[in-house]
């Protein structure tokens, strides 16, 4: 994928292959993949959440800490990212994929 | 990934080779040699059927394996080798084993139900990689979530005041949807009666599932609780072919049991942890469990059955489907429960064709779901199962296993199916109707000399 002047590369998860490399222009090309025509302040806010705190902690936050920490509901976060907060919303926050069952 | 390091020395052969002896000895000898050759395995492969080139055909990867036993237990193959097509063990064959068994079979198991002579061949394939685990060859994706649950007690590596913090955070949400105070999700409580285990995925991304479980435990006034140390369902040593690790973690889980005194062990919807724990666990361990252990399939639909819960269907009205997890219907036999739950607790039940113990795997099973590097297969293979849900016409599919949910997660996205994905408990959930008895409960629960309420049954 070419975003600007730089190629984006992914796993065949999907998953950035380099994840140092992200910005709000990838998220939103990454989103688009997602069925996410344009991003709204709520996605923004998740997304940021989770990259902030996966810069600090070189770990995907728990769902719990997504939702309380942004004022949205767990049911809500499934409707703002169809595929969850692993493959969707971590995605475009361009996380590399969790391990396990996601 | 590991194809990166070098190949394993003479004694990693040697390691391999140990491994191969001690394998053939558990299945079974007749399982290697008696392959006819026939072909019919291959209209059974999702794999194959979905990119049908010979690599993909499941008696050419179980040959793989078939061929070095011929090697070393038949007489034409120890002394006339290339006549019979018998293959020594090196580290070449070895390190081309690593795509044959991890990438190109998700051990489902259909093949060797279909088989004219029935031989287990995807158990044959396993063979390969119980020996690629044995001396580290494991892919790398794969072998993390090994580590993770003998550090850690969980395949996502969760610190427990996390579980702790999500466990209290769900409970708020439950109180808020049942209008009731007083549930709550016990977490390390000894003696009750059931220790439920779940899916770290449930913690970590899909709560809606604990949630829902517990809500309907509360409902039913069941004695249980869950464990902050060990509470994971799953075993990916099934996965790696690691039989050591594989007996270590379900021995944690066993010995968490008796600690808390349990008198049951209650499996939440996973395919493969069930058939890890339910069916394996005791070879693994060399030991029958003292214990029972069941799915929670099993409890709803006793709840259901007796009456300790009762369902509103009409609350479920648009069409549910069933996906059958490999690991739970073929593997491990749960095939009845979760039909007779859902036609019970939805309005438009629709069986997938095939279905049951014949179904199709959903392409993400056997550790493929975290192998990355087969992403492109997986997603081909599983388009088989994503016909199979179009054709069904329904809007919402049941899935009873959450390694499954995944998969069908994103089936869901790449091939437009405009469908939810959700657990049986969850629908079950959904179609729960509080008893009037339990309503006055809430409206009495400060009064702390209020009648003792039991369920109308």
């Amino acid at each position: 994928m070419q975003i600007g002047d730089k190629e984006i590369q992914f796993d065949k998860d999907g998953f950035m292959k380099e994840p140092g490399i992200w910005s709000a222009d990838v998220a939103q090309a990454i989103a688009l993949e997602e069925g996410i025509e344009k991003m709204s302040e709520k996605h923004w806010a998740v997304v940021n959440y989770i990259r902030k705190y996966w810069e600090e902690n070189d770990l995907a936050p728990p769902v719990r800490l997504l939702c309380t920490e942004n004022k949205v509901s767990v049911r809500e976060v499934y409707k703002l990212f169809t595929s969850g907060p692993a493959r969707g919303a971590c995605r475009i926050a361009g996380l590399p994929k969790p391990d396990g069952c996601v | 990934m590991t194809q990166t390091e070098r190949p394993g020395n003479q004694t990693d052969v040697q390691k391999a080779m140990k491994a191969f002896v001690s394998a053939v000895r558990k299945l079974g000898p007749v399982h290697y040699q008696s392959c006819v050759k026939c072909g019919l395995c291959g209209e059974t492969c999702h794999i194959y059927l979905t990119d049908p080139t010979i690599l993909n055909l499941p008696v050419y990867k179980a040959e793989q394996i078939m061929k070095i036993f011929r090697r070393y237990y038949t007489f034409l193959g120890r002394f006339l080798a290339p006549w019979v097509g018998a293959q020594s063990l090196t580290k070449d064959v070895l390190e081309s084993l690593v795509e044959t068994v991890y990438g190109r079979c998700t051990a489902c198991g259909r093949c060797g139900l279909h088989c004219s002579i029935g031989f287990d061949v995807s158990s044959v394939i396993r063979t390969g990689r119980t020996m690629l685990a044995e001396i580290g060859k494991v892919p790398s994706s794969l072998q993390a979530v090994v580590n993770n649950q003998i550090t850690t007690g969980n395949q996502m590596a969760i610190p427990r005041r996390e579980l702790l913090d999500t466990v209290e955070w769900l409970c708020q949400d439950l109180r808020l949807e049942m209008n009731n105070d007083s549930v709550i999700i016990p977490v390390d409580e000894p003696g009750r009666r059931i220790l439920y285990l779940i899916n770290p995925r449930e913690v970590k991304f899909f709560p809606l599932s604990l949630l829902a479980a517990a809500g309907i435990f509360h409902a039913a006034q069941e004695s249980w609780t869950i464990s902050s140390r060990f509470y994971d369902v799953t075993n990916y040593g099934l996965y790696s072919g690691d039989d050591t690790a594989a007996a270590a973690i379900t021995r944690q889980v066993i010995d968490e049991a008796r600690h808390l005194g349990v008198e049951e062990i209650v499996l939440s919807e996973c395919g493969y942890g069930f058939r890890s724990f339910r069916w394996e666990g005791p070879n693994w361990l060399g030991r029958a469990y003292d214990i029972s252990a069941r799915s929670m399939l099993y409890l709803i639909w006793d709840y259901i059955d007796t009456g300790k819960i009762r369902i509103d269907p009409s609350r479920n009205p648009e069409r549910i489907t069933l996906h059958d997890p490999c690991n739970l219907v073929r593997w491990g036999g749960v095939s009845e429960p979760q039909r007779k739950i859902l036609k019970r607790v939805c309005m438009d039940f629709q069986e997938m064709m095939p279905h049951g113990a014949d179904n199709y795997c959903c392409g993400g099973g056997g550790g493929m779901l975290s192998m990355s590097e087969y992403g492109d297969r997986r997603i081909l293979s599983g388009s088989l199962k994503a016909e199979q849900i179009r054709a069904s016409g329904a809007r919402i599919v049941a899935a009873p296993c959450h390694n499954c949910a995944d998969q069908l997660l994103e089936l869901n996205k790449k091939f437009k199916l405009g469908v939810e994905i959700q657990s049986v408990t969850e629908i079950v959930y959904n179609a729960m109707v509080l008893e009037m008895a339990e309503q006055s409960e809430i409206s009495n629960s400060d009064a702390d000399d209020s009648f003792n309420v039991t369920p109308s049954v």
